[in-house]
């Protein structure tokens, strides 16, 4: 712990990596409070791993793999969510195809790119050590962009995921903050993918908000405590692996599995004492 | 006789192909108290989307005050069953009852001083108060039903639709719920779906009996004839008095 410290007063890459967590907790624990009550991380998982169609693309044209990563989350959430509102019966199969599709896509446009790009490997399994002061502009913009949508249209949010038609009986168009809310789920996808990478993705949009679920009883409370079990697990990820020296994406996601199931096992037993 | 505040115009209603609901009419009438009522499957919860404005017909016309099917929102309130949510949401009992306040164009997080004093007073008068700050998971049967009808009373609806409102709770609390629902009748237009006909005929003015088609009836009128003509089975009559 003592050498996490001082090195993290020597090197920008670590302080780097540690506002990258506290910036990701933000949309991690508003977004994925909505992905736990609203029971859709099968979904959430297909607009993560549709992404990478997008990136491959950017590489191919050599553009920003990470604006490519935005244009596709928001293409496959709109997509993913129209078709889904008209073929409900068919939502489980209709993820699986978006969810290889992109992956397929991706990966035929980069296997058509000329020379080795080991950036890709960081996007499918996270290089936190890796991220710019860009980078971390671009995350808070999107933080920014989840907060504001979710402040202005938390009743609406909260009554649509809540009671679907009750909100349409008070004249919410629950389609379309459906449509939005799976958008701003891609948003912060993007925002994750640097931390642990699309392929572990959902492990941080799921976790942290269903340790959240167990203690309180009201959405708006989730999202902080969400949020700052969510900044715990990824900033001891990072401070773990930095010690070990082992890949950050996965200890993050392996802590966070760790946290949620200790804290269904605390849960358990507080009921039956 | 009150004025018609719903009227349902030979209307009839299919799910891909499979009519449920063939050539219905019905006049409701302005602070009425009426049952429908009708077996499972019988098309009834369908009949009742129509009204909220869920569903189009097929054929015929719906009209409420004369008013377009989906200007609904303040003039209709509405008590789902329990299955259209799910018990461990993040809510608590006052967070739902608000939701009643919720439309589209509003904003933000806060809801205005004349709403929230609203919410008290319903809370009071369905002496759900002392449970405001409760998680829904940790209510029964009985209360949580309060708490979908206080929420549905919060807009000050003119009328009240319930469907199945007492399908999970036991008798003494089914008896308490109607008793309260009697109470609001008298200056509100109540329709609730049943399927316990013995039970809310001591409570509401009329019964629509559906089975794909209806038939409506005064509550006195009712026989064992035809309950038996309604669910094909002889029912035991159990007698009560208005």
């Amino acid at each position: 712990m003592n050498g996490f410290i001082t090195a993290l007063t020597g090197y920008t890459f670590l302080q780097n990596a540690i506002i990258a967590c506290l910036l990701a907790s933000i949309g991690c624990g508003v977004i994925g409070s909505y992905v736990v009550v609203k029971r859709i991380s099968f979904l959430t998982g297909g607009i993560a791993h549709s992404v990478l169609a997008g990136m491959g693309m950017a590489y191919f044209y050599n553009a920003s793999p990470i604006i490519g990563a935005i244009i596709a989350a928001l293409i496959s959430s709109v997509f993913i969510g129209w078709i889904n509102l008209r073929w409900k019966e068919h939502e489980d199969v209709l993820i699986a195809a978006f969810w290889s599709a992109g992956m397929a896509i991706g990966i035929l446009f980069l296997s058509q790119t000329a020379g080795y790009n080991v950036d890709l490997m960081s996007y499918l399994f996270g290089n936190i050590l890796l991220i710019t002061s860009n980078d971390l502009w671009l995350m808070l913009l999107l933080d920014l962009v989840v907060l504001v949508a979710v402040f202005i249209y938390y009743k609406q949010f909260l009554a649509s995921v809540f009671d679907e038609e009750f909100a349409r009986l008070r004249g919410i168009k629950t389609e379309l903050f459906y449509i939005l809310l799976l958008c701003l789920i891609s948003i912060t996808i993007v925002t994750l993918i640097q931390l642990v990478g699309l392929i572990m993705v959902i492990a941080l949009l799921t976790l942290p908000a269903a340790i959240a679920n167990q203690y309180v009883a009201s959405l708006h409370k989730m999202f902080f405590l969400s949020a700052v079990v969510c900044a715990i697990i990824s900033v001891v990820g990072v401070v773990l692996s930095f010690e070990q020296d082992l890949p950050t994406g996965s200890v993050i996601v392996l802590t966070a599995c760790f946290a949620y199931f200790s804290s269904v096992i605390f849960k358990q037993f507080i009921n039956n004492k | 006789m009150n004025k018609v505040v719903i009227d349902i115009d030979n209307v009839s209603f299919s799910y891909g192909g499979v009519s449920v609901l063939e050539e219905v009419s019905l006049k409701i009438y302005e602070d009425e108290f009426i049952g429908i009522i009708g077996p499972n499957a019988s098309g009834k919860s369908t009949l009742l989307k129509l009204i909220l404005g869920l569903l189009e017909p097929d054929k015929g016309t719906i009209s409420k005050y004369n008013a377009d099917t989906r200007n609904v929102h303040n003039h209709i309130g509405y008590v789902p069953q329990h299955s259209a949510f799910s018990r461990d949401f993040p809510i608590t009992v006052g967070e739902v009852v608000m939701m009643g306040h919720i439309s589209a164009p509003e904003k933000f997080f806060r809801y205005k001083k004349k709403e929230i004093e609203r919410t008290k007073q319903v809370l009071q008068k369905l002496d759900i108060e002392s449970i405001e700050k409760r998680h829904i998971e940790k209510l029964s049967g009985g209360q949580l039903q309060r708490v979908l009808i206080a929420r549905a009373l919060v807009c000050q609806p003119e009328i009240l639709i319930l469907d199945e409102p007492t399908s999970s709770v036991d008798m003494r609390v089914e008896e308490d719920i109607f008793a309260l629902l009697k109470n609001y009748s008298e200056h509100m237009t109540i329709i609730v779906v049943s399927h316990d006909i013995a039970f809310i005929s001591g409570y509401v003015d009329r019964v629509a009996c559906v089975n794909r088609t209806l038939v409506c009836h005064d509550t006195e009128s009712i026989s064992g004839k035809m309950i038996e003509d309604l669910y094909g089975t002889p029912v035991k009559i159990i007698q009560h008095h208005h």
